[in-house]
């Protein structure tokens, strides 16, 4: 029985690539107990008025708390308003409350939230917490891995709170969303695995949209993406994102994200 | 005197007639070397841990132990959890020296007792692979469609009156 398991195994292997570590959403898979990551992310928008550039630099913390829950804090710092200056922070936590795994595939399910803090003005009708508002948000995650495909889709809840002093001035009908996610990964290189020195590449595709709950207008954008993971722990991710549908407005929809990550398995 | 060295080997017996030589688990729910390295990590902190071999490709870890450590099965598989994935399959190679296992039938191995499940009556001597067959250490799938190899309540359980038991098979 073991050689026939063994056997599928090999066989499935020639086929079992696929990666759901997605660059602009989190998969419904929990980081290692005991484990920190630590990111630089980086955006560079363009301004749909002025055809300059906004750059928000976020670092971000993870912990891996337990093996079902995990928390990130980010701290939020842009020059959007000519100055480069740090605006408030954020606060996310995940929950994987179902896991079905089999060798080289699973299917899981996650809740998340997020709880933001940002004191730049509101100059958007989209409700962003990764950056531009001060708000909460609740939703569920689930990721299939399976074969060559990786697929993860979301679902959350976003209410946005005033920014401090910089009131909501979009009116307070228009203060609830719902954001909606498609992502598909898939691993790239290497075609086969002799150790964890190996480079990866995975390329990603991701869908992300938001309809708000007053007005009924919605952005969805797509974004592609490419990634590198280094010594098997180390990870650069490379994205551009497109605005196809812009009903809801944005300043800055499209543009450049890069992101350096560094994990450290069993930190304590 | 005769009476003192059988009472001696017969305590004895329980001990040296199996031999744990190596571990192999595979693990479910990844594909990826960052999600192998974690596991690979995991493991390596135990403290009755000497060596892991992974394989990336297979998912799977060959572990060996430091000499007369007390190898913890329960702790082995709650390092993969924890990690964030499962067990698919938790193998132990062992060495025996004679042992006497019956079908559907608990046997203590040392500090162990085991309960062989779809296997023949049988003498066993020499290296033997031991497959697990405890809930978590096999996918639920095949912990559910084992449940019918076996009548006993400690199947279900893991455990008989407060002694943890493990449902083996060759």
């Amino acid at each position: 029985m073991q050689r026939l398991i063994l056997l599928l195994v090999v066989f499935s292997c020639k086929a079992a690539t696929a990666q759901e570590l997605f660059v602009f959403t989190e998969p419904a898979s929990n980081m290692a107990a005991k484990s920190f990551g630590f990111r630089l992310n980086n955006y560079l928008m363009k301004e749909t008025d002025t055809k300059g550039t906004n750059y928000h630099l976020i670092p971000e913390i993870m912990w891996g708390v337990s093996k079902r829950v995990m928390v990130h804090a980010e701290a939020f710092l842009s020059n959007r308003n000519k100055s480069f200056v740090a605006e408030g922070g954020l606060l996310y936590a995940k929950y994987r409350f179902y896991s079905i795994d089999e060798v080289h595939s699973h299917f899981r399910m996650a809740a998340f939230g997020r709880y933001s803090f940002n004191n730049s003005d509101v100059h958007q009708q989209a409700i962003d917490l990764n950056g531009h508002n001060s708000g909460y948000e609740g939703g569920l995650v689930t990721t299939k891995l399976k074969g060559k495909v990786a697929v993860s889709a979301s679902a959350s809840y976003l209410n946005a709170m005033d920014n401090g002093k910089e009131k909501f001035v979009y009116g307070d009908k228009n203060r609830q969303a719902v954001n909606y996610t498609l992502s598909v990964g898939k691993l790239m290189l290497p075609k086969e695995y002799t150790g964890y020195r190996q480079t990866n590449v995975n390329l990603m595709l991701e869908m992300l949209g938001q309809t708000n709950l007053g007005s009924g207008n919605s952005f969805l954008d797509i974004a592609p993406s490419v990634q590198f993971i280094f010594l098997s722990r180390m990870r650069i991710d490379a994205a551009y994102r497109i605005p196809l549908v812009k009903d809801l407005s944005r300043t800055a929809p499209g543009g450049y994200f890069v992101r350096l990550e560094y994990n450290i398995f069993n930190a304590y | 005197m005769k009476n003192l060295i059988i009472i001696i080997l017969v305590l004895f017996s329980g001990i040296t007639n199996a031999q744990i030589k190596t571990v192999n688990i595979q693990a479910s729910g990844l594909t990826c070397s960052m999600c192998s390295n974690s596991i690979f990590k995991a493991l390596k902190t135990l403290d009755f841990v000497e060596k892991v071999d992974p394989n990336i490709k297979t998912s799977s870890f060959e572990i060996s132990f430091k000499p007369d450590a007390n190898v913890d099965f329960d702790k082995l598989k709650a390092k993969v959890e924890d990690a964030g994935f499962f067990v698919a399959n938790f193998t132990v190679n062992y060495h025996f020296d004679g042992l006497a296992i019956t079908n559907d039938k608990h046997v203590t191995v040392g500090k162990t007792v085991f309960h062989f499940l779809n296997v023949e009556d049988a003498v066993l001597t020499g290296d033997k692979k031991i497959r697990f067959l405890n809930k978590g250490f096999l996918s639920a799938k095949e912990f559910k469609k084992n449940s019918s190899l076996t009548k006993m309540p400690c199947y279900k359980t893991g455990e008989e009156e407060g002694t943890r038991i493990f449902h083996v098979t060759i």
